[in-house]
């Protein structure tokens, strides 16, 4: 009896490393000494997605002008989704990797909101620990605000 | 007995699969639109389109040293990929964004398959109609040559591994100087959808 439940833990646990074995983390290193100067823009979130929330993190937000005067900005996000559990859970869920979509909608100086091919829902696939940077270009040089919303892609689960 | 039995059972079966469909409606393409492998859906062609639009605006190519609007004439993109796919959701897209930065707007006076709006010339062709009051007829002479053209194509590549399908699609989009004949701008975009199909084929 005592053998079987010994047998049974160490399959379990042989599973479980198993599982969370087969994740295909990222890992990245960086120059410390960092040459940039870049202009960040502070930023006021409305989450609604806990779960996306804590999936992703973003690490800055900067904005910059194209050569033709027009508001550019960069968003840098890592995913969250590693470490023990969450490569575990996300393995076991098919969730892995993690599918998003983005959407960039810029207003102008009247903080009317200028439509264009961009405002188009795009998607973005994520590894664990996966560092991406997503841009959106003002649709001209009067727009100088933007909302970046982000959502799990529903048609990916 | 039994073949009351089976009756009932098959027309409970026919019932319930004839009650699976639904009633038209509309979706958000975005997150509710068919994904197909063999074809250029909806929602790829919007993300085309965003890439290409902020590219395109990034790059400045729009900007003129003289401060006018650039005029852009939208020539063809030529669809080699194996899809039926409708290039002209691509550069509808793209004239609207160009026409939003405010650098350019777009002549339908002439385009890659001929003029997009014939009236340009019509119109014209009534200078010797006596219908019509002659000081209303647009003259011969102002019609604005344009000063780039936005091309480009669509190929793809599709492979096989057992049941599983893949199809890539390479966007390819060119905005020419057509002064010097030198390509301003280009980027290339790509798609990639994969299926693992049953092992009845579909």
């Amino acid at each position: 009896m005592k053998k079987n439940l010994l047998s049974t833990a160490a399959a379990a646990l042989a599973l479980i490393l198993g599982a969370s074995g087969c994740q295909d983390t990222v890992n990245t290193v960086e120059n410390r000494d960092l040459a940039m100067n870049p202009d960040s823009v502070d930023t006021r979130a409305f989450s609604t997605d806990s779960f996306c929330r804590d999936r992703l993190a973003l690490i800055s937000m900067r904005r910059s002008k194209t050569p033709g005067g027009v508001m550019m900005v960069q968003a840098q996000i890592r995913s969250e989704r590693y470490g023990f559990w969450s490569e575990l859970w996300s393995g076991m869920t098919g969730t892995n990797p993690y599918y998003v979509l983005y959407r960039f909608d810029w207003m102008d100086e009247n903080g009317m909101a200028v439509s264009t091919a961009a405002n188009a829902w795009q998607p973005l696939i994520f590894a664990p620990g996966e560092v991406k940077f997503i841009q959106g270009v003002a649709p001209n040089s009067r727009c100088k605000d933007f909302i970046l919303s982000v959502r799990e892609d529903p048609s990916a689960r | 007995m039994r073949t009351v039995s089976i009756f009932t059972v098959a027309a409970l079966a026919a019932g319930i699969l004839c009650g699976c469909g639904s009633s038209a409606r509309r979706i958000d393409p975005s997150t509710q639109g068919v994904t197909t492998v063999r074809d250029v859906n909806t929602r790829d062609w919007n993300d085309v389109a965003a890439r290409a639009v902020n590219s395109l605006v990034a790059s400045g190519a729009l900007v003129r040293q003289d401060g006018r609007k650039a005029i852009v004439m939208i020539n063809e993109v030529k669809n080699r990929s194996g899809s039926r796919a409708r290039t002209q959701i691509l550069t509808n897209k793209l004239r609207q964004a160009m026409l939003a930065s405010g650098k350019a707007v777009t002549t339908t006076a002439v385009g890659g398959r001929g003029p997009e709006d014939n009236a340009t010339r019509q119109i014209r062709e009534l200078e010797n109609d006596d219908l019509f009051n002659q000081a209303t007829v647009q003259k011969r002479g102002t019609v604005i040559s344009p000063d780039l053209s936005l091309s480009g194509e669509i190929i793809n590549q599709a492979t096989r591994s057992g049941r599983t399908r893949e199809n890539t699609f390479y966007f390819h989009v060119v905005l020419t100087d057509l002064k010097t004949g030198l390509a301003i701008w280009e980027d290339n975009f790509e798609i990639t959808k994969q299926e693992t199909v049953n092992i009845f084929g579909y």
